[in-house]
């Protein structure tokens, strides 16, 4: 226990560079352009204003007192405020704090989804290795891992809602049952990738000495599978339900366009047509937070699942 | 005397070494066409290709031109239907590959440039330099490359030149990942010592013995890589970030489609399917050459 606990801090230390270089990234991603004025001003501004900018957001002072100051500022949960038509002068964090439930929601019951679907699915799937319904299983993790999700939302969109009139095609006026579809949307390119997963681990485990010996025992095949194999199989799907998170993120901001579901997706989106730098940034730090997040627990939990990694 | 040998052993060795390059893609000709993933993912990309390089000189109407036929089903003068504006749907789809074909593939050869010299330079080197770039690569490998292009196109706005630089700088890591561990474990082979012995220089054995020892992986790799550069692409200009309009690109038809998806379904499925079978295709092939060339690599996509 020791060694898992020196193993989890070690993994938390090591998290901290690359929270500090995901802040310098975003940070410098306003200088891409050239002049970081040019991202901030309105077109009717002046030359006085965009001196006022300037000197507003402390452009005028050399490079790192702008980056130490821009760490500071976030540290402080200040992420500026918003440039955008509607929201001018609106503070980014507290834009991020009303839509971040509604994307952490959708991002749950997504990932329920995709796992829900994608163990048993797997498990189904070995069980009849090389059969005509394994084979459909393949061709359908193939199918839904290369569908692009904004292609995915519409044809789900165009079937439920338009053709069937059961589900609700955007905005979250329908209850739970406007959730539906985007989680859906959301989970189905992972559940593919947990079929494929689950698939490969439980044809490796079945091959395994113990489950040979279990058989030879007289066991019920039932008892071998769901008690024995599937304990072991199961394992490698689960640790990596973090860098799940990352694949979660991505597809988030394309499905809740696709949906108009208001949460941080719609906003990055919204802000990228708006040009609301701040906003973007403040967007793409916060899913980044999740992403490094989600890789420390997938570390933490392979190293419960498998000890020999805590010493390495 | 001793000179001219020692650079006529080299140039042998690296003829050698070419040969084994060589024999990569004997292989993956012979053993590829026995692979069914490989056949049906390469006679997709080849007839995709096709199409789009010779669609200004095919008899279908260019995809700017407006037409009076407004948001009209498929019929057997517009294949695809056409659009609100008028234009054939068949024509901005083939036009549509163009793009995609074009930027998915700099996107992936620009970061296979920049992985391989990154991956080739921390795992040949080692030491504080290594530790430098592999943790540059780790920090890039562990953000989603839609995530950090999306970022990035939208930093420097949109732009056909600038999504292929934006994929191109989030999508390097996967190739220098496979770089490094390739030049940590070929650097400490026989050959490469015996190569150092005979006076070649750091440069020469990178690109001679390490590199080519490496081409099975980085083809199997960009193959998927293209896929899902144009998966990137087109999600970008799905969302305003990419291609701009009036460029035909399958992602922005399918967001103009959109609000007409009831009464005009085919401007954005046509696209679509398109998009999916072209994706389709650039994983089968991946995933086939994956099982031919080496099957110890099933486990690096997850």
């Amino acid at each position: 226990m020791a060694d898992l606990i020196s193993y989890i801090i070690r993994k938390v230390i090591l998290a901290i560079p690359v929270i500090v270089l995901a802040t310098l990234i975003v940070f410098l991603m306003l200088y891409l352009t050239g002049d970081p004025v040019q991202q901030l001003r309105s077109p009717r501004d002046s030359p006085q204003d965009i001196q006022d900018i300037r000197e507003k957001y402390g452009f005028d002072q050399p490079i790192i007192v702008q980056y130490g100051r821009f760490l500071v500022n976030l540290l402080h949960g200040d992420f500026g405020s918003s440039v955008a038509q509607g929201t001018t002068g609106t503070s980014v964090s507290s834009l991020i704090v009303q839509k971040l439930p509604l994307t952490l929601e959708l991002m749950a019951i997504g990932l329920t989804i995709s796992y829900s679907l994608g163990i048993p699915l797997g498990v189904f799937s070995a069980l009849r290795q090389n059969s005509w319904k394994d084979r459909s299983v393949m061709v359908f993790t193939l199918v839904a891992y290369a569908m692009p999700s904004f292609w995915l939302g519409i044809l789900l969109m165009l079937v439920f809602s338009v053709y069937l009139h059961v589900l609700p095609t955007e905005g979250t006026v329908g209850g739970l049952k406007s959730i539906i579809l985007p989680a859906l949307t959301l989970g189905l390119g992972n559940a593919a990738l947990t079929t494929r997963m689950m698939r490969s681990s439980m044809l490796e485990v079945a091959r395994q000495d113990y489950i040979t010996q279990l058989r030879s025992r007289g066991l019920r095949e039932r008892d071998v599978i769901f008690k024995h194999a599937m304990k072991n199989a199961i394992l490698p799907v689960i640790t990596v339900i973090g860098l799940d998170i990352g694949w979660f993120v991505g597809g988030a901001v394309i499905v809740e366009t696709v949906f108009s579901w208001p949460g941080i997706g719609m906003l990055i989106t919204d802000s990228i047509t708006g040009s609301d730098f701040p906003t973007v940034q403040g967007c793409i730090l916060v899913l980044a937070f999740f992403v490094i997040l989600g890789n420390l627990t997938a570390d933490i939990l392979y190293a419960f699942a498998d000890p020999r990694v805590r010493l390495g | 005397m001793t000179r001219i040998r020692a650079g006529l052993s080299d140039r042998l060795l690296s003829w050698r070494m070419l040969g084994g390059a060589r024999q990569t893609f004997v292989d993956i000709s012979t053993r590829g066409r026995k692979n069914g993933m490989v056949v049906i993912g390469f006679t997709i990309i080849l007839v995709i290709t096709l199409l789009a390089v010779l669609s200004p000189w095919l008899p279908i109407a260019k995809p700017t031109v407006l037409s009076p036929d407004l948001t009209q089903g498929p019929s057997s003068s517009h294949w695809f239907g056409t659009d609100q504006l008028g234009r054939d749907v068949f024509s901005r789809v083939l036009w549509g590959a163009r793009v995609s074909l074009t930027v998915a593939t700099l996107a992936i050869v620009f970061s296979l440039l920049i992985g391989v010299i990154m991956g080739l330079t921390a795992g040949y080197y080692g030491g504080a330099v290594d530790y430098v770039i592999a943790g540059t690569i780790d920090l890039f490998w562990t953000f989603p490359a839609f995530l950090l292009a999306l970022a990035f196109a939208a930093a420097l706005g949109s732009s056909l030149t600038n999504v292929i630089i934006a994929i191109s700088i989030s999508y390097w890591a996967g190739f220098a990942r496979l770089m490094r561990g390739q030049a940590l474990s070929v650097r400490e082979r026989l050959f490469v010592e015996a190569s150092r012995a005979l006076g070649a220089n750091n440069k020469r054995i990178m690109f001679t013995h390490v590199l080519p020892n490496c081409i099975a992986p980085l083809i199997v790799w960009a193959s998927v890589g293209v896929a899902d550069a144009i998966t990137i692409e087109s999600s970008l200009s799905f969302l305003g970030a990419g291609t701009q309009p009036p460029t035909p690109s399958w992602g922005y038809m399918l967001h103009s489609g959109l609000p007409a998806l009831q009464e005009a379904p085919w401007i954005s499925t046509f696209p679509g399917i398109v998009l999916l079978i072209t994706v389709l295709g650039f994983n089968l092939l991946g995933d086939g050459l994956r099982d031919v060339l080496d099957p110890r690599m099933k486990g690096l996509r997850r």
